[in-house]
């Protein structure tokens, strides 16, 4: 990402926190001019963003964002009680920009509303029969009082904003229906609680802009906001905490938004990050189709797979809330076992068939994501462990600097591997190759400082072959990286990760790719972040705080015909 | 309206791979065919897609026109073989990406002949698919319940970037009912089943299906009222999802409105094969047959495994994973695995078609000579990427357009050419032009 400085030169509101960015009117060539950032919450010295002093921030603006089906679930169930995951059956979301929140992939096929609509059904048919949704008692020889009850709170909730009284009149027709084809009042109330389930504002996230057509930005409004906060956080709809602050209108004060903030990251909910967004982002979720090779690795099985994944999400959860820096992730000096992941590993056992909390000072090649066998997983190969896939992952999910693809046709290139070359040999000919070099000399190092780790993640100091593990990796600066704690110290270090760790949360916060354009913005939270601790909620906050996630603007795209 | 179901509780489907023991006798055929005694044999289009092209060598007949023989990776297709059209040398010059990207490109590209703009989300932009069109044409005619079905056997990958800054959607679609719409598939056979028989209640009374009916024409009316008001309100990008909103409810609308009505055909007992993607793909290829044969839906769109694959076909002896395999960089052992994989893919293939021979319709005739099932890649040859001369298979006789049992040699010709006479072929008039490069249909499809 670079950043494209604006011509256009003024004064900027920043964050919800009222901080201004202080735009000079200088030229291009003149020193940088200062953003001033004014005390936030958290006491934030002010952030200086070289490269952006003359840039506009603009918020960007998110497509009708879809529930995809981890955001349906968790709905349906703060909605209805109902935990029988009903987006199961429903067909997989796609994913842009490496998430599968991302609005303008979430498209609606006419099986997915089939599914919506037979959803819809059966989840008011259960509801009903709990008697979740009963509130009062229908009377057969006046219902209206109690359906216009009944269907006015489930829409209020369902829909994640006040309902007009119009639309909740709309609500009650079904009603004069059943009775001419002879049914009782709640069937009408339940042809219309399932119609609220398939309304277009159930399904979808909706932001309204004031001017469709202006890309002035402005600030979403509360019951927006609500929904962005809650769906970032929990992947499901504002609680009645949270839609009671916004129709009070107190989400505008940063330290309201605070408050909900860490209210919301330590309710259970917030698991929906560990879920959703490490899942993703660190590719725990890849593991479910990992099949490494039973010939050779026969040691991984399913109970395998599951305790990976299981360490990998508790130690994110403890960084949610954990005093940690998020670059720790990297390095964290204890990890979650239980005693078929610490043997798999080569740890003492913990004693437990659960997971427990480990320090690791005394194995240091289990810190941080890298000794994670997840992870180290998900990025080999079913047979071999792959460098060139280790060192893609660094660098696209930790530096945001992934390579240009291999130039056309050069697969086909001569020569042929032979499979009986150490893992280094193999490496080494990617790289005496004039038009693979300049990218395989950045990943290539990288990965091979894993060699110590085998395709299951398990310590080894040799190969498959018999060679001895060589795992040096020459970055194209002439320094050696030697192994797996040179490699963790050398990306931690790395100015880029703040950013790009930046990136890649606001892009699920938001549910959009980030493109130049927000560049500046990605950077300034980075630096909030860092500047108020650097802790997983200092970002969070920071991307809370941010112009883009509590404004947008309108689509200047001309109407299409 | 409503009748009564003259073979429910037959068993057709037992499990995954049993076989059809569903006659489809007359009065199975819908209300309206029947009613019209000497209406045209209805035409049905399947696509089975595989991912990661074909090994060539072993695919490749070498003899052209009648004088062709099965080569090692077509020998599943030894009984129907006077069925099959082998094509050679098309190619799909739109499948070509920006860059790298060549999987995601060309499968998009795959039944659109339209290029995908290069985008992992914003934007995303290809061309509506030919099957699409059919499936528009027939649902003017209101010819089945559903305008068509899209399957497959795997959901999209959980993570990362599907093909170097190509949208999953790309690579895990082979349908689009628009530039920006890719169609859903159903990838679990029991609810392919669910979705086909669920609308089917048997011994449902006229005022019941007409009350069913009225209530969820109710709700399609409050939530088509809902996203009314809504458009008016929205900018233009958010315009364009909500059309998607409205699009899906006009064909939820249709359903409702053929509920109880054409295309029962008893309530066979489902599918199994959740799991097992042997099982899985064969019972697959079982509803397919079966939507055929109860005319729930002419068209049907299959992805055997989604763009760029790196499935591990374990079962077959393999450890490593297909699109690993595909980048054969000349290795002996790779051309092995991938001649493997191919031979089972086109076993499966051959199943499809044997299955649609099998089974007759109503005037006796196996439902496969008035069908086209066509087999097809987005690539030729896994390692260079090339867009020319594909791997394409048509099975059936398409009602007489297809001349079957020979090698067809088409070097070079648009394969827009060739769907452009599928889709003359399927009924929809006046197609003249498609995708990016079609401009005719293919000479000599006929024999």
């Amino acid at each position: 990402m670079t950043s494209r400085p604006h011509e256009r030169r003024r004064w900027l509101g920043l964050a919800g926190t009222g901080c201004l960015l202080l735009l000079a009117g200088c030229k291009s060539d003149s020193l940088p001019s200062a953003r001033v950032l004014p005390d936030t919450p958290g006491g934030t010295p002010p952030i200086h963003i070289a490269g952006c002093e003359n840039t506009v921030i603009d918020p960007g603006r998110v497509t009708l964002h879809r529930l995809n089906r981890a955001e349906y679930d968790a709905t349906v169930r703060d909605l209805l009680g109902d935990t029988t995951h009903p987006a199961r059956a429903f067909p997989a979301d796609d994913h842009g920009y490496g998430f599968d929140n991302n609005a303008d992939v979430l498209s609606l096929s006419p099986l997915l509303m089939e599914k919506y609509a037979s959803a819809a059904e059966a989840l008011v048919e259960s509801a009903w029969t709990r008697g979740t949704l009963r509130t009062c008692e229908l009377d057969p020889a006046n219902p209206e009082p109690c359906a216009r009850d009944i269907l006015s709170r489930f829409a209020r909730r369902a829909w994640r904003r006040p309902v007009t009284a119009e639309e909740v009149q709309r609500l009650l027709r079904p009603i004069a229906l059943a009775k001419q084809h002879g049914d009782p009042p709640e069937a009408g109330v339940k042809l219309a609680l399932r119609s609220v389930l398939v309304s277009p504002h159930f399904l979808f996230r909706v932001e309204m802009d004031p001017e469709p057509t202006s890309a002035a930005p402005h600030k979403v409004n509360a019951f927006e906001l609500a929904s962005r906060l809650s769906y970032f956080l929990w992947s499901s709809m504002p609680d009645e905490a949270l839609l009671q602050a916004a129709e009070q209108d107190k989400l505008r004060t940063p330290e309201e938004l605070e408050a909900q903030v860490r209210r919301m990251l330590a309710d259970p909910k917030a698991q929906a990050l560990v879920s959703n967004f490490a899942g993703q982002w660190l590719f725990t979720r890849a593991l479910d189709s990992a099949e490494p090779d039973p010939t050779l690795y026969g040691a991984f099985n399913d109970t395998l797979r599951r305790a990976m994944r299981q360490e990998t999400e508790l130690v994110f959860q403890e960084f949610l809330t954990g005093d940690h820096k998020l670059k720790d992730l990297l390095d964290a000096p204890f990890t979650y076992v239980n005693d078929a992941l610490a043997a798999h590993y080569g740890l003492p056992l913990p004693g437990s068939t659960s997971h427990q909390r480990v320090d690791l000072s005394a194995h240091p090649e289990r810190r941080g994501i890298f000794g994670h066998g997840s992870l180290l997983t998900v990025t080999s190969n079913p047979d071999r462990t792959s460098p060139v896939q280790r060192g893609v992952w660094v660098l696209e999910q930790l530096l945001c600097s992934a390579p240009p693809p291999p130039p056309p046709n050069v697969e086909g290139l001569p020569p042929a591997v032979n499979p009986n070359m150490t893992m280094k040999e193999r490496m080494a000919m990617h790289r005496a190759l004039p038009q693979c070099q300049g990218c395989h000399r950045m990943m290539d190092p990288l990965g091979l400082a894993l060699e110590n780790y085998d395709p299951i993640g398990r310590w080894r100091m040799k190969e498959v072959s018999g060679a001895p593990v060589d795992a040096t990796g020459d970055l194209p600066d002439g320094n050696v990286l030697n192994g797996g704690a040179d490699m963790r110290r050398f990306v931690k270090e790395d100015p880029k990760l703040p950013d790009c760790m930046t990136e890649h949360l606001l892009t699920y916060a938001l549910g959009r790719g980030m493109s130049n354009v927000d560049s500046c913005a990605v950077r300034f939270i980075a630096a909030t972040a860092e500047a108020r601790g650097g802790r997983l909620s200092d970002y969070i906050l920071a991307i809370i705080f941010s112009d883009h996630f509590t404004s947008r603007r309108g689509d200047t795209e001309a109407q299409s015909p | 309206m409503s009748r009564k179901p003259t073979l429910s509780r037959r068993t057709v489907l037992r499990g995954a791979g049993a076989l059809l023991a569903l006659p489809c006798l007359e009065q199975m055929l819908p209300g309206s065919a029947r009613a019209a005694a000497p209406t045209p044999a209805p035409k049905r289009l399947a696509v089975f897609y595989v991912p990661n092209g074909i090994h060539m060598p072993k695919w490749l007949p070498t003899g052209t026109g009648a004088a062709w023989e099965l080569t090692p990776t077509l020998q599943p297709l030894a009984p129907v073989k006077s069925d099959v059209l082998v094509i050679s040398g098309l190619a799909n010059d739109s499948g070509k990406p920006d860059g790298d990207g060549h999987h995601a490109a060309g499968t998009a590209a795959l039944l659109s002949c339209t290029k995908a703009f290069k985008t992992e989300g914003t934007e995303l932009r290809a061309g509506i698919s030919m099957d699409q069109l059919i499936a528009n044409h027939l649902a003017r005619e209101k010819a089945t319940r559903f305008a068509s079905l899209e399957l497959g056997i795997d959901a999209g990958r959980g993570i990362g970037n599907c093909d170097s800054g190509y949208a999953c959607p790309y690579a895990n679609n082979i349908s689009w009912s628009g530039p920006r719409t890719p169609m859903a598939k159903e990838v679990r056979p029991q609810a392919v089943f669910d979705r086909l028989f669920g609308g089917t209640h048997p011994g449902e009374t006229q005022a019941q299906a007409a009350r069913r009916r009225a209530y969820g024409m109710s709700i399609i009316d409050s939530v088509r009222e809902d996203a009314t008001s809504l458009q008016r309100r929205l900018g233009t990008t958010d315009r364009r999802k909500l059309d998607e909103y409205f699009t899906s409810v006009r064909d939820l609308e249709q359903q409702v409105d053929a509920l109880g009505g054409a295309g029962a055909c008893g309530m066979p007992t489902a599918p199994g094969g959740d799991e097992d993607p042997r099982a899985k793909t064969q019972a697959m290829m079982d509803l397919i047959v079966l939507a055929f044969q109860c005319d729930l839906t002419r068209v049907v769109t299959f992805m055997l495994a989604n763009a760029r694959s790196n499935k591990v076909y374990g079962f077959l002896g393999l450890s490593g994973g297909h699109h690993a395999y595909s980048h054969h960089q000349h290795v002996q052992s790779n051309f092995d695995a991938l001649a493997r994989i191919n031979h089972w893919e086109v076993e499966q293939y051959a199943y499809l078609v044997r299955r649609l021979k099998e089974v007759r319709d109503g005037q006796g005739v196996p439902l496969l000579d008035n069908a086209m099932v066509y087999f097809t890649s987005e690539i030729e040859d896994g390692n260079g990427h090339i867009h020319k001369n594909l791997p394409v298979l048509i099975s059936g006789k398409g009602g007489g357009a297809i001349g079957t049992d020979r090698h067809l040699r088409a070097p070079g010709v648009p394969i827009a050419n060739l769907y452009i006479s599928m889709m003359r072929a399927m009924g929809v008039p006046n197609v003249t032009a498609f995708g990016a490069d079609g401009t005719q249909e293919l000479p000599g499809l006929g024999g």
